[in-house]
């Protein structure tokens, strides 16, 4: 248990300069702080949260009531930022003239250098619309909606997380159990270097999928048609068709 | 053109009239923390979120057809009865006399070095804000909770299909016991606003100023007194946020990627806004005072409004007010403190009770 809090530990610090500061920032707080009502919530409080993160009786407890990949929570009970923004203003305020100014245009450098900008994640890009899901997510759920009904509809792994936050009303074959390695033959089918109908159609239609999306780059290997698919439409890289052996009734 | 005139004033009606007319029921009339509209707007939304946890909760577990439509008659019925009681308070207080009771305002002059801290901070916020609505970020668990908003509006049903898929589900009392993703829902069935767009777009501008209105009221207890110390501490929480991807899991990170998840709102609202009620009670204890009933109040709503967020929210509240109120009471020797602290625990040592029971 005790490894497990330190590598989760490993994990929340990141890097660990900014939690190095927070440490400063309590020992600082601690010499030098007067006034009870800020020692008892700005260093006992934070202790006690470190001793009781740290402690593997309370780690055991709280991982067998909610789980252990959730036990880096507790580390949000800690007011890190709290303590040394608080602390930074502190020796800011001692300081007089130029030195103040040069104090605050260090403490925020070191900040910035010692953390990480959060913009600066890879995963974050320019929103393609006002619901932050892909533009073809959107074209292609607007195309195939049904009003009135539900439709079945398998979709490339890149989209098919983003299907229901646009469109609830289409519905999918698996959920996200199959990127943490859970086997769907669909997904792997769908997922496979080339679209072989032979073994991608059977699996679609056991599941009643209205509509099969693949991207259009993708090779095909068999003629649609002969196995019952009709292209539906084309959006940007994605490529619609509908199983003519699923039937859609329109309310 | 109008339609968009008239989203944006249920959202202003919703999320900022509502609450701020709520927070001043809680609010002590004639102080200075009484006239504060920072708290009154935040105590507010911590006394609607608790209402719609209440509400919310049973309907979900009643596990019936059509539950969704009751919630938003339900809630709506509360976050109109409430600030509008709230209102008529106010106007009897007026006649009465008692909120004219004014509060002293220093007249401190022009501080130019305040001012242009001041603007860098509002700068940074704005900035904050616009990046979160024009920047998508790929996280998966958006499929789930935003789906979830999606779903619960479309089918007037909560918790009833799965959000992945659309096909029915069993009672998941993970999710179904923080129903934060259906108040999501509510906000956008009343607004007309999409779902997603509601959770990426409006929802974080509102939830990060409120973020900051809570490291505000903090930092205003801290370094109030100071002229420029207040700004500068702002501006130090700034750059620790915007500079807080050292590690996914901080809850930096999660304020600007995952902001309208329940869980970024307990990690970056509800457990600061509960810092702040502990530092109040320590001065309190301090200047001698005791804590008066609307304070014990607003505490509840706080830790309601952590079950809301999540499981583990009511968990954590818990800790933090007990941990809390047990030093506070230690060290100024006031065991009596203990009792409220107790009775504050006993919502969501309840839900976390129900969530044992039902997991």
């Amino acid at each position: 248990m005790w490894t497990d809090i330190v590598t989760i530990f490993q994990k929340y610090m990141g890097s660990g300069f900014v939690m190095i500061w927070f440490l400063a920032a309590l020992i600082y707080l601690f010499l030098n702080e007067k006034q009870k009502p800020r020692r008892i919530l700005l260093v006992y409080l934070p202790v006690i949260m470190l001793v009781l993160y740290f402690n593997p009786l309370f780690a055991a407890v709280f991982c067998k009531m909610v789980g252990s990949e959730i036990y880096f929570r507790i580390c949000w009970l800690m007011p890190v930022i709290i303590v040394i923004a608080y602390a930074a203003v502190c020796i800011q305020a001692r300081l007089a003239g130029i030195k103040r100014l040069l104090f605050a245009g260090a403490a925020v450098v070191l900040i910035g250098v010692s953390g990480k900008l959060v913009y600066s994640n890879p995963l974050y890009g320019r929103a393609e619309n006002i619901y932050h899901v892909p533009q073809s997510v959107v074209e292609i759920c607007d195309a195939i909606v049904v009003p009135g009904r539900e439709v079945m509809a398998v979709f490339p792994s890149e989209l098919f997380l983003y299907v229901r936050q646009y469109e609830p009303t289409v519905c999918m074959p698996y959920n996200r159990e199959v990127f943490a390695g859970y086997y769907d033959p669909l997904y792997y089918a769908m997922e496979g270097q080339t679209a072989d109908l032979e073994e991608l159609v059977p699996f679609a239609r056991e599941r009643s999928c209205h509509y099969i999306i693949l991207q259009e780059e993708k090779e095909i290997l068999g003629n649609p048609q002969d196995f019952g698919w009709e292209l539906f439409g084309k959006t940007e890289g994605y490529v619609i068709y509908r199983d003519t052996m699923v039937p859609l009734i329109i309310p | 053109m109008i339609r968009m005139a008239v989203q944006l004033l249920i959202l202003i009606l919703l999320l900022g009239a509502a609450p701020l007319l709520a927070g001043s029921l809680l609010a002590r009339p004639g102080t200075r923390e009484g006239r504060n509209p920072v708290l009154c707007w935040v105590s507010g939304q911590m006394l609607l979120w608790a209402g719609f946890q209440i509400i919310c909760v049973p309907l979900i577990l009643a596990w019936q057809q059509d539950n969704f439509r009751q919630l938003c008659l339900l809630f709506g019925i509360f976050t109109t009865a409430v600030p509008l009681a709230a209102l008529a308070v106010l106007l009897w207080r007026r006649r009465r006399g008692t909120a004219a009771a004014s509060v002293e305002r220093a007249d401190r002059g022009k501080d130019t070095a305040a001012m242009v801290l001041w603007l860098v901070v509002l700068a940074l916020l704005i900035l904050q804000q616009v990046l979160a609505a024009v920047l998508a970020y790929e996280e998966g668990d958006d499929a789930y909770y935003v789906g979830v908003a999606a779903v619960t509006e479309r089918s007037n049903t909560m918790y009833q299909t799965l959000a992945y898929t659309g096909s029915p589900t069993e009672f998941d009392a993970r999710h179904g016991l923080a129903p934060f993703p259906v108040w999501i829902a509510f906000l956008s069935r009343l607004t007309g606003i999409h779902a997603a767009t509601m959770s990426q777009i409006v929802l974080p501008v509102v939830l990060i100023a409120m973020a900051y209105s809570c490291f505000y009221l903090i930092g205003k207890r801290l370094v109030g007194d100071r002229r420029r110390g207040l700004p500068l501490f702002l501006l130090f929480i700034e750059v620790l946020v915007i500079f807080g991807g050292q590690s996914l899991y901080t809850a930096e990170n999660f304020l600007l990627v995952r902001t309208a998840q329940g869980k970024a709102v307990l990690a970056n609202i509800i457990i600061p806004f509960l810092f702040f009620l502990l530092f109040l009670l320590a001065e309190k204890l301090q200047n001698g005072e005791n804590p008066d009933f609307r304070y014990w109040l607003t505490v509840g709503m706080t830790m309601a409004s952590g079950c809301l967020c999540s499981v583990q929210g009511a968990l954590m509240a818990c800790l933090l007010l007990g941990a809390g109120g047990l030093c506070t009471a230690v060290c100024y020797r006031r065991w009596r403190v203990l009792f409220p602290v107790a009775v504050c625990c006993i919502v969501p040592a309840g839900f976390v009770f129900l969530y044992l029971l039902l997991a």
